[in-house]
């Protein structure tokens, strides 16, 4: 597909990443492609933002994780859990029944890290971002984004068994 | 020199400049220890990389093409979650009418009045929450029409369409099939007609997991 527009194009060519970075964040699918879609919305609102010339990618990874941030902050302030209340009843929603809660050991433990540890181990070993493009995506020092990286490694490690 | 846990992960990611590199490098040869801790950090790194893998060949959302073919203004997160819990049992309808442009909806023609084979095989065994995400043959759902029929709707690499079993085998009740665009935007639009068809054909919400397993069991045959 080709879309005449060249920034909803190059949009489109990093659709399959942004949907696993969301699903990375987030604790379900339907949760993930919430959070894609807004980052979708924002970005094209916010176009004339970015520069030329600069990465793309990083520019849009640095919204998502932002919006996923406030969201966050917002149900904290909510006092609501992180297990959205619908969850279960749009089954079908989506292109039939594939959507739902990922259950997998490896999306539990993930789910139990801090978001700061949580976002840099999905960026750096499932993104493949280097510690300074991961630093700079989330707004923090490289060696911040280090010791995070191996806190959120060592809980995972221990969650999932040292054989990993 | 013992490297810290920071330099051993850095390391293990490929991240120290060459001086540090070369430090750490020999530090982590004399110790057994440190070698284990960049096996198991690379292993947690390619079991992460390959968990997350799939999301990556899954046909593109539906929504998500829409919004990049025209600005939809939507507010923010809350907003778009607000929506979807309006949302009916299936989303897809209400799409299809704006991008499915290009989409026939057509009666079978004769010699496909049933599912060859392959497709029949599929449709009598595969069950929607066995099957691999992203595959690109799906059964996309199943449901039971009004007239007391388990249908089930699926999609593959030629066309989408809808199946529903009878004496003869899964009779063919529509395909659709883009003709213009390419690719998964012609899959996900021709998924999009076909879900329509479903909702206008389905008795009720669409099967669950353990519905379809009592349906396959029985042969899908006498839903009441």
């Amino acid at each position: 597909m080709s879309l005449s527009d060249p920034f909803a194009s190059a949009l489109l060519d990093l659709l399959p990443r942004l949907r696993r970075f969301a699903a990375g964040l987030s604790r379900d699918r339907s949760e993930a492609d919430d959070l894609c879609q807004a980052t979708i919305e924002r970005a094209l609102r916010n176009r004339t933002r970015w520069q030329d010339g600069t990465r793309l990618d990083s520019w849009i990874y640095r919204m998502m994780r932002n919006m996923w941030i406030d969201e966050v902050r917002a149900r904290t302030r909510r006092g609501q859990t992180f297990i959205a209340e619908e969850l279960g009843s749009d089954v079908g929603a989506d292109g039939g029944q594939e959507a739902g809660v990922m259950l997998g050991d490896i999306d539990r433990a993930l789910a139990k890290l801090p978001d700061e540890q949580r976002e840099a181990v999905i960026l750096v070993m499932v993104e493949g971002y280097s510690y300074k493009e991961a630093a700079e995506i989330v707004g923090c020092p490289v060696g911040t984004l280090n010791s995070r990286l191996v806190r959120g490694r060592d809980a995972l490690l221990a969650r999932l068994g040292e054989t990993a | 020199m013992t490297p810290t846990p920071e330099q051993v992960a850095a390391f293990a990611d490929g991240q120290l400049e060459a001086e540090e590199a070369i430090v750490v490098a020999e530090a982590i040869a004399r110790s057994p220890e440190l070698q284990a801790e960049v096996a198991s950090h690379q292993a947690l790194r390619s079991r992460l990389s390959a968990h997350f893998a799939p999301v990556l060949t899954e046909p593109a959302s539906l929504t998500h093409l829409r919004l990049l073919r025209h600005d939809d203004t939507v507010i923010d997160l809350a907003s778009v979650r607000a929506r979807r819990r309006r949302l009916a049992w299936i989303a897809a309808p209400a799409l299809a009418a704006s991008i499915a442009l290009a989409i026939l909806l057509r009666p079978p023609a004769p010699v496909q009045d049933y599912a060859q084979p392959e497709l029949a095989g599929m449709l009598d065994r595969q069950l929607v929450s066995e099957q691999r995400q992203g595959a690109a043959a799906r059964v996309l759902l199943s449901f039971v029409t009004r007239d007391g029929r388990f249908c089930r709707a699926f999609s593959t690499t030629d066309a989408s369409g809808i199946a529903c079993r009878d004496d003869g085998g899964w009779k063919i009740e529509g395909t659709a099939s883009g003709t213009r665009q390419a690719g998964e935007y012609r899959q996900a639009a021709s998924e999009a007609a076909v879900m329509q068809q479903a909702q206008n054909m389905a008795a009720g919400p669409a099967l669950n997991g353990a519905e379809e397993a009592k349906a396959r069991a029985r042969g899908w045959r006498n839903p009441h």
